[in-house]
Parts: C-alpha cells; sequence; structure tokens
C-alpha cells in the first residue's frame, strides 16, 4: 500500500549493511580473541605446571589442599607410580592423562584444556574449562561493538538528514515541474542539478519542449479550422436571409434549395474535421485487422457514384487480385474515398477518374487514382497535402481537408503517396503504395 | 449605385450579390484578386466590397494597390478573421469599413449607402432635391410629400443624375450605373427610363442636352 520511499529505502539498506558489518566484525574479534585467549591461557597453564613441578609434594601433604588457587584451573600431581599427590579440587576429578603436553579433553561437565608435564619424579596436571576462554573471548567481541550499537540512532539520523538533503534537488524539480502548465511550458532549469537527477530533467525538457509543439500545432489547427467552418457558416446565414427575404414562392424554393446546399458543405466540413481529428496520433488505437483494398475501393466508388453521374464523369475501377492490407478499416475508407471524391470533385464535366487495385513486382498491395482534370503543378504538389491548402485553380467548393485526411492516414498506416500524371498525361494520377506486410506483424494479425 | 464585390467562395459570392441587387444596387461579382484589379482599372464602379482572403492577390494588396494609384472609391473588407489585427490592416491599407462574416445583408447594403453618401459628400441620408426627397435606403420617393412609385432601374437611373446635380451623364455612363456585365442592355432603354420619370416627376426636371446626354438641374434655392 505505501509508497515506496528512497529515503527509507536508504536508511533501511544502509542500517542494515552497518549492522551487518558490525556483526561480522563481532565474530571476527570473537574468534580471534579465542585464538589469543588460547595462546594465553595455554602459556598460563605451562606456566602454572612448571612453577608446580619439583614443588615437595608427598601423597600425605596433599589430596586434602583442596581450596587453594584459581578455582577454573584444576591442579593434579601424581609420582611416576601413578599414585595421586595432590587435587586441588576434589569435586572434579579429570582423568588422569598419561599424555604429555597440551591436550583437549570433554568430559560430562565441557570441553577442558589440559596441560601435563613430567619432571623425572612426578607428573603434574593443569587444566582448565574451555568455557572460560569462550566467555573471554565474547566479551571482548561484546565490548567492539557496544559502542557502535550505541552509536546508530545518531548515525539512523545522520543518514535520514543526508539522504533528505541529497534529494534535494527532486524537490525543487518537482516544484518546477508543479508549475508548469499548458500555457507555460518553459523548459526546467538544468542548471547546478546533481549529475543523477540531470537526465530526467533533460528528458523531461525534451517532453516539454514536443508537448508545446503539439500544442501550438492544436491551437493553429482549431483557429484554421474555426476560421474555415466561418465560411460555409456565412454562407449559410446569407442564404436563411435570401430565403426570409423572398416574396414569391419561386424565390423561396430557390432560395431554400441554395440554403440546403449551403447545410451540405456546412456539414461535410464538420464530418471532415472529425476525420483528421479521429486520425491524429493517439486519438483512437484500433489493433490493425486484414483489408481488402479492391472491396475499399468498390465500396467508395459506389458511394460516390451519384456525384460522379451529376458531372457525367466516367468512374470505373480495375482491380487485377484481391490486394490484402493490414490497416483501420475505416480510415483506410476514408484514405480512398477523399482521393476519388477529390479526383471527381476537380475533373470538369465529361472528364473521366480511374481507380486501380494492384500489386507492384515487390507485391506490395497499390492503389491509384488518376484523372483527366486539370492536375497539380510539380511545384505546388508538396503543399496540396497541406490542411485548409486549396489550389490557386480554386473554384471547386471542397474543405481543403480531403488530402490532409490521406496524408494522416498514409502516415499512420506506413503508405507512400506519389503525386504524378494522370490519364494519357493529363491531369492527377495518385499512387498509394502499402507496405510489404511485415512477418511478425501479419502472425499478430492472423492469431 | 454599381458595386463591385470580390469575393471567392461561390456561395457567399452568389448570395451577396442577390442580396445586394434586392436592395438596388448594380452588382458585378469577381472572384480572385487579379480580376478585382482588372474590373477597378474600368472605373465603372462606385464602391468595392473585398473580401481579405481572395486568391492570386489577396484583398489587401488589391487595396494597397487601388489606393497607391489614387483610386479613392470607397471600399468595406470583409474577413473572416475577427482578430483585431486582421482589421487594422485592413483599415490601415486603406478599407473605410469591414464587416466580419457571418453578417446580415441589411446592414452591408446599409453601410455600404453610408460609404456612398459620404463618398458624395453628403451627411443626411435622405436626399432632397427641389421638391423632392428621395431615401436611398427604403428607395422611397416623395414629390411634395406624396409618395411616387418607381422601378428599380428607374430609382437608379434618378440616382445617378442626382449624386451629381448639375453634371451631364452620358447614355454609356447610365447604362453603367443600371447594369452589370451579365445583363444584356436593351437598345433605348435609357430613353425609356427618362421618359417614365419625367412623367412622374414632372417634364423640367430632367433635362436633355442633345448629343451630350442627361443632367438635373442644381436646385436653386433650396425650400
Amino acid at each position: 500500500m505505501s509508497t515506496r520511499s528512497i529515503r527509507r529505502d536508504l536508511l533501511i539498506w544502509l542500517l542494515g549493511g552497518l549492522l551487518l558489518a558490525v556483526a561480522v566484525a563481532a565474530v571476527g574479534t570473537y574468534f580471534r580473541a579465542r585464538e589469543e585467549a588460547n595462546a594465553l591461557f595455554d602459556y598460563q597453564l605451562k606456566e602454572m605446571a612448571a612453577s608446580l613441578s619439583g614443588a615437595p609434594f608427598t601423597a600425605a601433604s596433599g589430596i586434602a589442599g583442596g581450596e587453594s588457587g584459581n578455582s577454573a584451573l584444576v591442579v593434579q600431581i601424581w609420582d611416576r607410580n601413578g599414585v595421586k599427590l595432590y587435587l586441588s579440587q576434589p569435586q572434579r576429578e579429570l582423568p588422569q592423562y598419561a599424555q604429555l603436553g597440551f591436550t583437549t579433553i570433554h568430559t560430562e561437565q565441557g570441553a577442558w584444556r589440559v596441560f601435563s608435564s613430567f619432571d623425572g619424579s612426578q607428573v603434574v596436571q593443569v587444566a582448565q574449562p574451555m568455557s572460560a576462554r569462550r566467555e573471554l573471548a565474547a566479551s571482548m567481541a561484546l565490548r567492539t561493538i557496544i559502542p557502535v550499537l550505541a552509536a546508530l540512532p545518531l548515525l539512523a539520523l545522520l543518514i535520514w538528514f543526508i539522504i533528505a538533503r541529497g534529494l534535494q534537488p527532486l524537490d525543487r524539480v518537482a516544484a518546477a515541474v508543479a508549475r508548469r502548465s499548458p500555457v507555460l511550458l518553459e523548459p526546467v532549469s538544468e542548471r547546478g542539478l546533481p549529475s543523477e537527477v540531470q537526465p530526467l530533467v533533460h528528458a523531461l525538457n525534451g517532453l516539454l519542449d514536443r508537448l508545446g509543439i503539439a500544442l501550438a500545432a492544436q491551437r493553429s489547427f482549431i483557429a484554421d479550422a474555426a476560421h474555415e467552418l466561418r465560411t460555409p457558416l456565412t454562407a449559410v446565414h446569407l442564404q436563411a436571409q435570401l430565403a426570409e427575404r423572398a416574396s414569391t414562392d419561386d424565390e423561396r424554393r430557390r432560395a431554400l434549395a441554395d440554403l440546403k446546399a449551403g447545410l451540405e458543405r456546412a456539414t461535410r466540413l464538420s464530418e471532415q474535421l472529425l476525420t483528421l481529428a479521429r486520425e491524429e496520433p493517439g486519438v483512437i488505437e484500433r489493433a490493425p485487422v486484414d483489408v481488402d483494398l479492391a472491396e475499399l475501393a468498390r465500396e467508395a466508388i459506389g458511394e460516390l457514384a451519384p456525384l460522379a453521374e451529376t458531372k457525367s464523369i466516367d468512374l470505373g475501377l480495375s482491380a487485377s487480385a484481391k490486394a490484402a492490407v493490414m490497416g483501420d478499416p475505416q480510415a483506410l475508407r476514408a484514405l480512398v474515398s477523399n482521393l476519388v471524391d477529390n479526383a471527381l470533385r476537380y475533373t470538369p464535366s465529361g472528364g473521366r477518374v480511374d481507380v486501380a487495385v494492384g500489386a507492384d513486382p515487390d507485391g506490395a498491395a497499390m492503389l491509384s487514382v488518376r484523372d483527366n482534370g486539370p492536375g497539380i503543378a510539380p511545384a505546388e504538389r508538396d503543399r496540396v497535402f497541406d490542411r485548409f491548402y486549396r489550389g490557386p485553380s480554386s473554384g471547386v467548393p471542397g474543405s481543403g481537408l480531403g488530402l490532409a485526411i490521406v496524408k494522416s492516414v498514409a502516415d499512420r498506416h506506413g503508405v507512400t503517396i506519389a503525386l504524378g500524371e494522370g490519364i494519357e498525361g493529363k491531369g492527377l494520377g495518385v499512387s498509394v503504395r502499402f507496405p510489404l506486410p511485415d512477418r511478425n506483424q501479419s502472425q499478430v494479425g492472423r492469431s | 449605385m454599381r458595386v463591385l464585390l470580390a469575393e471567392d467562395d461561390a456561395m457567399i459570392g452568389a448570395s451577396v450579390r442577390h442580396g445586394l441587387r434586392q436592395d438596388g444596387f448594380t452588382v458585378d461579382w469577381v472572384s480572385d484578386g487579379r480580376a478585382a484589379e482588372l474590373a477597378l482599372a474600368d472605373r465603372v464602379h462606385d464602391a468595392l466590397v473585398l473580401d481579405l482572403g481572395l486568391p492570386k492577390r489577396t484583398g489587401v494588396e488589391v487595396l494597397q494597390g487601388m489606393r497607391r494609384r489614387g483610386d479613392a472609391r470607397p471600399v468595406l473588407i470583409l474577413t473572416a478573421r475577427d482578430a483585431v489585427a486582421d482589421r487594422v490592416a485592413g483599415l490601415d491599407a486603406g478599407a473605410d469599413d469591414y464587416m466580419v462574416k457571418p453578417f446580415e445583408l441589411d446592414e452591408l447594403a446599409a453601410r455600404l449607402r453610408a460609404l456612398l453618401r459620404r463618398s458624395a459628400g453628403r451627411a443626411a441620408s435622405v436626399l432632397v432635391h427641389g421638391e423632392l426627397t428621395i431615401d436611398p435606403a427604403t428607395r422611397e420617393v416623395r414629390r411634395n410629400g406624396e409618395p411616387v412609385a418607381l422601378s428599380a432601374r428607374e430609382f437608379a437611373l434618378l440616382e445617378a443624375l442626382l449624386a451629381r446635380p448639375g453634371a451631364i451623364l452620358s447614355r454609356a455612363q447610365l447604362e453603367e450605373k443600371l447594369y452589370g456585365w451579365s445583363e444584356s442592355v436593351e437598345s433605348n432603354a435609357v430613353e425609356v427610363y427618362i421618359h417614365a420619370l419625367r412623367r412622374k416627376l414632372g417634364t423640367g426636371f430632367i433635362r436633355n442636352v442633345r448629343g451630350v446626354g442627361w443632367m438635373v438641374s442644381r436646385p436653386v434655392a433650396q425650400a
């Protein structure tokens, strides 16, 4: 539930690491202290044995000797015949060992370190429990870590504040980003930022920049769109006034017919604007599906046949084969019908518009729309895809959006558009070439 | 009054022409800047209604060219951009008035009449000449307070003659005021209308200067 915090994470990991290091140090200290204690106590045992050997112990003087000396040490002395001469702690009898030098023996009371020496007349054996050495080592280890443990809260506090200080630039960046809005998209200052934060801010500034460009494009598009809508609406407004003024039925009928045509134009423009808005990158992402280009062309021609008929234009399709492409069927239909519509609008009455669907030698699906109208001068061919651009041979009522729609659909589908000559070297020919099917993509499409 | 309309949109152009004709203007319509300049060179129009977004030559270019040549005819600009900067640019280029699309036909006609009145040096909207009062807005003519019914062409002819009292207008000049480009001029039409006006307004009102044309005398002592 709780969000991650760099500060908390760092604190936990740093303190955890520190504790682990302290623990390792304590264990190391313990083992080294035990080694040293071993050497020290062994030396003590040896010294003790040396000081006792040669001492005048007799069987009579000894056994009850009892309480003298270090209670942790057990001293036994016996003569060469094995007769016990002295036992420092009668209640703790250790086995007699014939083996001279150091040995470690295990008894019911734990492990003992034993040193035995023989001076020619008697055997002196000094024993000490191993636990004494472990206790010493442990207390030494404990002494080394206690100061560190005591300083731990202070250390935690210090780490907490250092991290806070290190993260301050992030707070500054966050505040600067929070101040940004669609009207204020200026880059966040990258000066004085730590090198860890700089790439983030740099990337953010890149994003702000691209966002600013996209927003400016949107704004100018909306301004253009509002302006373009004003023209057909002005026409409708005027036509309505004329209908109002009409004094005879005949005049009114004619005025209303004009008004209807004006409304149709305004409607078409708003539809074109909607289509274009839908083609904006990222607005609607539909998974590409298989689309038959020839079928699309047939539909578009069917839709536009009435327009061709009123202008007596010979509109026809030649489809050599089923041309399957991957894409958004609605967008591709808009592409095809805008191309055909454009050709019909600009071709004078009695002209001809040919739509062809097929494949190029590489196997890429192609669609072409050619007419024998006025065509487009090569110098103008780049501009015709701009939104709201109309050719200088104006007078043709158009929204200026048809080819802009074609372009954005084409861009989204990776389609290349070529403008060239139309029928028999006259007019305009638009060729649309679809990308060769990508194997991976087509598999995705089939699954 | 003959007006040149420069508007590239077919529907708007047709509607404005139709509406202004209903209001008694003679209208010629061009749909690009170059055609507008050619038409202006003929000097037959009394005013120009100019769309700023014309192809070939923009409205502002047409206007600037006109003013450079010393052409002072009234110009009303039509603009689809309602930004102040656009209107300022139009007015600074020499326009006398502007209207933002969409606009009312009645208002366009009224503003045109006002521009024409000012360019003729008159302040009052009603023309008074002797015992005649003429209201170009309502196209009402009264003689001694009695309304006189005139046809549109008769009114246009009277208006043209009264615009410059004392000046002689030739038949060709009068025909230009009455007919747009697309309209065919009937022979003797001017004589027919003059005859009708004399019948309705009194024979002495319009004087014929033989071989030159017609004129209305300057009002001697305006009552």
